[in-house]
């Protein structure tokens, strides 16, 4: 543990407040993280300590039915974190180790279900194996229950083992050549390398992947709704507990239930296998690996993940064909009609204000996010792996939690009374009826909350790529923090903010299980909206809006390349030269 | 104490420490250092890795806080300014150029913070391009250029903003052997015709030689010896600035007697007279430096016998290790024309230039 210093903290916050943008800089982003991120997480975790909150805990880990509940979410969590690891290697191997053809098509493919809005794989999984399925019935002629954990784990890996795959493909693409070539060498063969070399390396990053699509898979809340079934799973209860029985203390009690095994995890992947890494990620592979050739490793590889590339295909091409037809598999005449009502009938209030209010918590997003990674890797302060650890908590909270939570703080003005002054108010009314900006504000804070981490992680990579003697070299020359940040730091990692602002607008237009709850009749949001289609079976409307939001995401990420530009301009060389 | 006034910048009882890496206990990485560097000197930090120089400098430069201790530039105390208050600049190892500007850009960049006016700003930064011989070269990137060119560059957006200190950190440690030397001495010269005050760390002695007016030796975050460099060569007064300055031989010495500051000790079978500047008398034990220029190898069996363990001939010179009794010497011939080239197992006399006998001081 760290000994405290007194004179040289005092010291630290002397140097940070002589920079008066720094300070405010500082002030700002503590400021953000305790009102949006730990307030409504610390009110959640307090709700479910009233003394009716401490019943309820007894009785639901008493009870059955709540056993099988947290039994089914823990079951659906490492399947799915099983299976999505094991499919993203399997991508990620083939994608880098053997050679195959289709390479770039495998890629972007793998890369789809990252824009893809909720309910959109489920649904397309519904209609296709479904007990009427297309396929399944159509093709196979079985009446086939797909509603419960099958789907559920099917539908949740084919949602998240992007996570993996990228993680993966980034740590096989950083693995040294060398080492196979040195392993080759010393008379392996390459079966030999991949158990002894290959995985070993790997083995962080492995872990880390399932830790995290396990902590995904136990906070959707999407899937779970159209694909459970009767499995039902911690999220659906503490939703059903909200939007059914009013009861946000049940919900916050359940919500606790649900937030140890995800801060347990986001505990152990930050603290124990970060630390274990035996990958150095340098960013420039230092060779080029030999691909693998043989016919009976590449071939039967191969098809395995052509399978897959076609599947996920099969599904958004239904998606597709689902907002271009009556009702699919029922009446296959193509209509415009689904497109009709999200454009310009009900739904277009929705796809405007999920745009408009993305399009706010975007830069806010990115920007904050480049500016606490700028805190965190490059000032020494008390506090500052506390700051990191807050603002990553934005997103190891289940998304749900946190909706829970800014009901619980946000749903009334919060006031301070002073002595003399009297009562103030701080921050208004922000969710529910007549809250201010209609609950947008909410909405946009949620938002941000949740696209600050990834932002937050890309900054602090691409920091560690640069040589802080370039900032040094800036304040040397006399420029003060603020200009070393604008004109030398935010230059330098132009494409970590890049990656960070289309982080944060795909996230904020797909996301549905923190902003459920926050939702008002004034302020309309497409996941929500989609959901409704789907419950109503008016699964057309649904796919029209996928389709839409999808697009709308790919214009987005089209605008702010152009906008921010995706190169730094220094590419040849980060280290200012050598 | 030293006095506040003296010099331009002065370090007063300077420490700094650095919690461990696993958060048990400290480092001190700089222990109570005091020093003065007067207007227009060239002064070098040298000692082996991890022996505080560099943290040295960046406490100068207010990258670091100090833990204890005044930093005073012309008697005014800046030890808790912020660095880009300071008015010094610094040349880093990795030059550190910005790689999204140009060439003129880089150099520009002080210069903008201080809002110099367009048409000045342009002319100086011409003007130092042109000293620096870049001419020509303002449009390209930084990693358009060789590392000869960058780390002119690196020097001319410090030297183009006037600071009051320039400060470098091993600045050279990244050019090959060759150009290493040619920048060495056009630092040198550019130094000497502006006159500015200028703090440099290496770990290289040659370097900090053939640079500095004066020369910190710094050892485990203790200045171990201060002077010019012949002074530190010459006249070392620890056997660990004798050791890193250099090679030397190490000769157990005994004061046989003392007489008006000198000293007279017996040193491979042969009476010298050493000037001391420390209380000595007859008797003491002490350690007399010989450097192994100052030896040299005759076929004399009058002098001290000692048998060649090894030769390596390397052009200008010839080195030797010789065996004489318990001792092993280095000793190296400057001048193999002259003599015959020993071979190794032979055995050969051992003598010395008696005014090159440096005795260091006990304890």
């Amino acid at each position: 543990m760290n000994r405290l210093y007194p004179s040289r903290h005092i010291a630290e916050f002397r140097r940070i407040f002589q920079d008066p943008v720094l300070f405010i800089g500082l002030v700002l982003v503590v400021i953000f993280v305790l009102i949006a991120i730990l307030s409504p997480i610390y009110a959640m975790v307090d709700e479910s300590r009233t003394t009716e909150g401490r019943e309820l805990f007894d009785r639901y880990l008493n009870s059955p039915v709540y056993r099988t509940i947290i039994v089914n979410t823990l079951r659906m969590g490492l399947i799915v974190a099983a299976l999505g690891t094991a499919l993203g290697f399997l991508i990620a191997y083939v994608q880098v180790k053997v050679d195959v053809p289709f390479k770039r098509l495998i890629h972007i493919v793998a890369l789809i279900p990252i824009i893809s809005p909720p309910f959109a794989l489920a649904t397309a999984v519904l209609i296709l194996f479904g007990r009427n399925g297309m396929i399944s019935q159509g093709w196979f002629g079985v009446r086939y229950d797909i509603y419960g954990l099958d789907g559920l784990s099917l539908v949740l890996t084919l949602s998240y083992f992007t996570v993996a795959y990228m993680n993966l493909k980034g740590m096989l693409q950083a693995l040294d050549p060398a080492l196979d070539e040195a392993a080759t060498n010393l008379g392996a063969s390459k079966w030999r390398i991949f158990r002894t070399v290959t995985v070993p390396m790997l083995i962080p990053g492995i872990a880390g992947s399932f830790l995290l699509l396990f902590v995904e898979a136990i906070a959707d809340l999407g899937n779970p709704l159209v694909m459970g079934g009767n499995y039902e799973v911690l999220s659906t209860r503490i939703y059903v507990s909200i939007v059914g029985l009013y009861n946000t203390t049940a919900a916050a009690v359940l919500s606790v239930i649900l937030l140890v095994p995800s801060l347990l995890v986001f505990i152990v992947q930050r603290y124990w296998i970060s630390r274990t890494s035996v990958v150095s990620i340098t960013g420039k592979p230092s060779g080029v690996s030999q691909q693998i050739r043989h016919p009976l490793v590449r071939w039967p590889l191969f098809a395995v993940v052509m399978f897959v590339v076609l599947f996920i295909l099969l599904i958004y091409g239904t998606i597709f064909a689902g907002a271009f037809t009556k009702i699919l598999n029922v009446n296959n005449e193509l209509t415009l009609d689904h497109f009709d009502f999200v454009i310009n009938g009900y739904g277009s209030e929705a796809m405007k204000d999920t745009t408009r209010l993305a399009a706010i918590a975007t830069p806010l997003a990115g920007l904050l996010g480049m500016i606490i990674a700028f805190l965190v890797a490059r000032k020494t302060f008390l506090g500052r792996n506390a700051l990191d650890f807050a603002t990553m908590l934005g997103i190891a909270v289940p998304g749900t939690i946190l909706g829970i939570g800014y009901l619980l703080v946000f749903n009334q003005p919060n006031e301070i009374t002073l002595p003399l002054v009297g009562t103030i108010e701080i921050i208004p009314k922000l969710t529910g009826g007549r809250a201010i900006f209609g609950g947008a504000g909410a909405i946009v804070l949620v938002y941000v909350v949740r696209s600050v981490p990834a932002a937050l992680r890309s900054g602090v990579a691409a920091l560690s790529q640069i040589d802080p003697a370039i900032e040094e070299a800036s304040i040397s020359l006399g420029a003060d923090n603020f200009r070393t940040f604008m004109r030398i730091t935010l230059p330098l990692i132009r494409p970590a903010f890049l990656s960070g602002l289309i982080y944060a607008f795909a996230r904020s237009m797909t996301t549905i299980s923190a902003i459920i709850f926050l939702t008002t009749s004034r302020t309309k949001i497409m996941t929500h909206q989609i959901l409704n289609e789907v419950e109503n079976g008016r699964y057309g409307n649904a796919f029209a809006y996928c389709v839409i939001l999808i697009v709308i995401v790919l214009v987005a990420i089209g605008v702010l390349s152009i906008a921010v530009g995706t190169t730094s301009g220094a590419e040849r060389t980060m280290e200012g030269g050598a | 104490m030293i006095s506040s006034q003296a010099g331009s910048l002065v370090l007063e009882n300077i420490s700094k420490t650095f919690p461990q890496r696993d958060g048990q206990g400290e480092v001190r990485a700089v222990d109570d250092v005091s020093l003065t560097i007067n207007e227009g000197e060239f002064v070098t930090l040298l000692g082996p890795s991890g022996c505080g120089k560099t943290t040295t400098l960046r406490l100068i430069s207010g990258f670091e806080l100090p833990t204890a201790g005044r930093i005073l530039l012309d008697g005014k105390d800046i030890s808790n300014r912020p660095p880009n208050k300071r008015d010094m600049a610094m040349v880093f190892q990795s030059y550190a150029l910005f790689p999204h500007m140009s060439v003129s850009k880089n150099v520009a960049y002080g210069l903008r913070i201080q809002r110099v006016p367009g048409k000045e700003l342009r002319e100086r930064v011409e003007r130092v391009l042109d000293l620096m011989g870049l001419r020509g070269l303002g449009e390209r990137r930084p990693n358009e250029l060789s590392g000869g060119q960058q780390q002119r560059v690196a020097l001319a957006r410090s030297l183009v903003v006037e600071p009051r200190v320039l400060l470098f950190d091993e600045p050279l440690s990244n050019l090959d052997a060759k150009l290493r030397v040619q920048m060495r001495s056009e630092i040198r010269n550019i130094q000497r015709r502006l006159n500015i005050t200028s703090v440099y760390v290496t770990h290289d002695q040659v370097e900090a030689m053939a640079l500095s007016d004066r020369i910190v030796v710094m050892n485990q975050g203790k200045i171990e010896q201060i002077g010019s460099p012949e002074e530190i060569y010459r006249r070392p007064t620890t056997r660990f600035v004798a050791d890193f300055i250099g090679r030397a031989n190490f000769l157990e010495a005994r004061i046989e007697r003392v007489d008006g500051g000198e000293a007279e000790v017996e040193l491979l079978g042969q009476r010298v007279r050493v000037p001391v500047t420390f209380a000595v008398s007859a008797g003491d034990h002490l350690t007399a430096v010989l450097r192994p220029e100052a030896l040299s190898l005759r076929e004399d069996a009058t002098l001290a016998q000692g048998a060649v363990e090894q030769a390596m001939y390397l052009g200008s010179s010839t080195d030797y290790v010789v065996r004489v009794g318990e001792m092993v010497l280095i000793v190296v011939e400057t001048d193999p024309s002259a003599h015959v080239v020993f071979r190794e197992g032979q055995t050969v006399g051992v003598t010395f230039e008696p005014s090159t006998v440096h005795l260091l001081p006990p304890g």
